[in-house]
């Protein structure tokens, strides 16, 4: 037991020393600017885990609330000449209550309604964002001023943004942590055992997942906000279902039962293979997509599930497949 | 608003209306029997009819046979993805495992589905937008209201698609195979179905009605790589709004998403998706089950 703790902490410190040195290391612009969207999506898909495993639901919405913490962060900045630093925190409880609100009709139908009611929801945000002159049009909003500087440190290069979406990071990381062996997070880990089973040792059940679904909504808002003040542009097209239905892929790829690094290493992988694969521009998304097939349907626990399960890993797995295959083939010929 | 205006648009919602429940007809086969919530249907819609108007128009072959050519290559695309991605999924799974996780896990394969079906159909038939001449041009004028023959025989066929649909579904022993499976897979397992051919059965027929539905819409409406996107949000409302598992709420469904598009384009312009969303949300809110259906779990 003291070993495996050892070990966590280990791999705990060096990835600390690695996040940290990162853009010092690398000076790259451009690869600075996919390790903090590497650190954006990789928080979005924590949300996305979050609610699967501690509430049991499907949530493909999480571009809806990214958007709703985008816009209002920055409709403070640009109508109200707020700081940024004050829009932030703001933006977050914005997006806390419309989640609250929205939680609190859609949850009481966790199943299948809940998973289409969310993407619908992401399909309204877009829309209502494109039609309504308030809120932008569908140009959307460009030239979103910078965070205000902090004493010496400007935000004119990757480097501080970096060193900001690090720390919001580490924030929500630590955030999820404590709540995940409080009480609360016992509540959830029963709550995800059997809902049923759940209830009937006096568990809130609605009230624990209106919780869940609020928080993850409210650190998508977070990170919508930085997003909007580092890219300094955003489009309603750009949040779209799609984009929500691209989130679910982080956790699954990284391993769905590991709530917190899972995210963050299938966010890294997502990021980046398409980036590599931008020389074979035609065909990219094919490879992603033919990618994530093989990794769903050969390594079902996500990378980080079959890593740890490596010596169960039978590469028998491959040929059951083909043999299946083989027999239905002869199956069908026969009939 | 003249009343020829509005019979006008009443028969454009049908029509439009009817392409839906045909689409929705094979996504709820598809959720039902394999448990799989496909979202690359819209897609399969988009490579139906790619697929007729490369054979309509560059072979340039008989209506039928290209349609014939097209529902075949279709259901050869349904049974191959089936086989080679969707049943790998039905095979890992143990009867404890609960509607929501199965959801997510075919959701995410379909998912990938849909990239590679998306940027393939742009890669093989070209991004532009395509489109073919009307076989039956002329039009039945009625006091004013005009009936284009083209979407009359659409309108036709769909409802020809959809008596045979039933006639399978019902009055047929495979289709009583159909509906145990989709009620209850475990039981219609042990009860000597074999669930794997049925799902693979399921999941084609639902594949072949999206390819019917892009075939047709060819001679109507100009073909893009992008009308599968939207057309897959819209599915998945006009299913919600009648009920999963729910033919004749599907039916309803799609008449009123219809009625929607064609009235709410008229008179809210842009605004009419934002409409047909607030009008899932009501119904879904107070009525989860949708209209004609029961709640899943």
């Amino acid at each position: 037991m003291t070993n495996k703790r050892l070990g966590k902490v280990i791999i705990t410190i060096l990835g600390l020393i690695i996040l940290l040195l990162l853009p010092l290391v690398v000076k790259n612009p451009y690869w600075q600017h996919l390790f903090i969207m590497g650190l954006v999506n990789s928080v979005l898909g924590m949300t996305f885990s979050m609610i699967f495993c501690c509430a049991g639901m499907v949530n493909l919405g999480i571009g809806a609330f990214f958007a709703i913490g985008a816009y209002a962060s920055t409709m403070l900045v640009i109508m109200g000449n707020w700081s940024f630093w004050l829009a932030l925190p703001l933006a977050v409880i914005i997006t806390g209550i419309i989640a609250l609100a929205f939680g609190f009709v859609s949850i009481r139908n966790p199943g299948v309604p809940f998973v289409l009611m969310t993407i619908i929801f992401a399909e309204i945000v877009t829309q209502m964002t494109g039609q309504i002159q308030l809120f932008g049009g569908w140009g959307g909003f460009i030239m979103i001023p910078r965070p205000d500087s902090i004493g010496p440190i400007e935000f004119k290069t990757k480097l501080p943004y970096y060193y900001l979406i690090l720390s919001l990071f580490l924030l929500i990381v630590l955030f999820l942590k404590g709540i995940y062996t409080s009480r609360i997070g016992r509540a959830w880990k029963a709550i995800s055992l059997s809902p049923h089973l759940a209830e009937t040792i006096g568990i809130n059940v609605y009230r624990y997942r209106v919780l869940a679904f609020v928080i993850a909504s409210s650190a998508a808002g977070l990170v919508g906000s930085f997003y909007a003040h580092y890219s300094q542009t955003i489009a309603p097209a750009s949040f779209s279902g799609f984009f929500s239905i691209l989130v679910q892929l982080y956790p699954i790829l990284g391993g769905i039962n590991f709530y917190i690094l899972g995210p963050t290493l299938g966010a890294g992988i997502m990021t980046f293979i398409p980036e590599y694969l931008r020389i074979t521009k035609e065909i990219e998304p094919i490879i992603t997509g033919l990618l994530l097939l093989a990794i769903i349907i050969f390594f079902p626990g996500g990378i980080l599930g079959s890593l740890i399960n490596f010596p169960h890993l039978r590469l028998t797995v491959i040929s059951n497949r083909l043999k299946e295959i083989r027999a239905w083939l002869s199956i069908i010929k026969s009939r | 608003m003249t009343s020829e205006l509005f019979f006008q648009l009443l028969i454009n919602g049908l029509l439009i209306g009817m392409l839906y429940v045909l689409i929705v007809l094979g996504l709820d086969i598809i959720i039902r029997v394999c448990n799989i919530l496909n979202f690359a249907h819209g897609h399969i819609y988009t490579l139906g009819a790619y697929v007729y108007w490369f054979a309509y128009v560059s072979l340039g072959l008989h209506p039928l046979l290209s349609l014939f050519l097209t529902l075949s290559l279709i259901a050869l695309f349904g049974v191959v993805t089936y086989l080679g991605i969707f049943n790998a999924l039905q095979n890992r799974f143990t009867p404890y495992v609960s509607f929501s996780h199965r959801m997510l896990y075919s959701a995410m394969l379909s998912v990938g589905l849909m990239m590679i079906l998306a940027r393939g159909i742009i890669l093989i038939f070209g991004g532009e937008e395509r489109g073919a001449h009307s076989i039956f041009p002329q039009l039945i004028t009625i006091s004013n209201v005009r009936l284009p023959v083209e979407k009359l025989i659409i309108t036709l066929v769909s409802w020809l698609a959809m008596a045979g649909l039933f006639f399978f579904i019902y009055k047929t022993k495979m289709g009583r195979a159909l509906r145990s499976v989709s009620s209850d897979r475990e039981m219609s397992a042990m009860l000597g179905v074999n669930t794997t051919w049925i799902s693979l059965v399921g999941y084609t027929l639902g594949v072949i009605f999206a390819g019917l539905a892009g075939a047709m819409v060819v001679h109507v409406y100009a073909v893009s790589s992008e009308m599968g996107s939207t057309m897959i949000f819209i599915s998945f409302v006009v299913m919600m709004i009648g009920g999963i598992g729910s033919y004749k709420g599907t039916i309803l469904g799609g008449i009123i998403v219809g009625q929607m598009m064609s009235f709410g384009f008229q008179f809210l312009g842009g605004l009419n998706y934002l409409a047909i969303w607030v009008l899932f949300m009501m119904v879904i809110i107070f009525r989860p089950g949708g209209l004609l259906g029961e709640a899943l779990d």
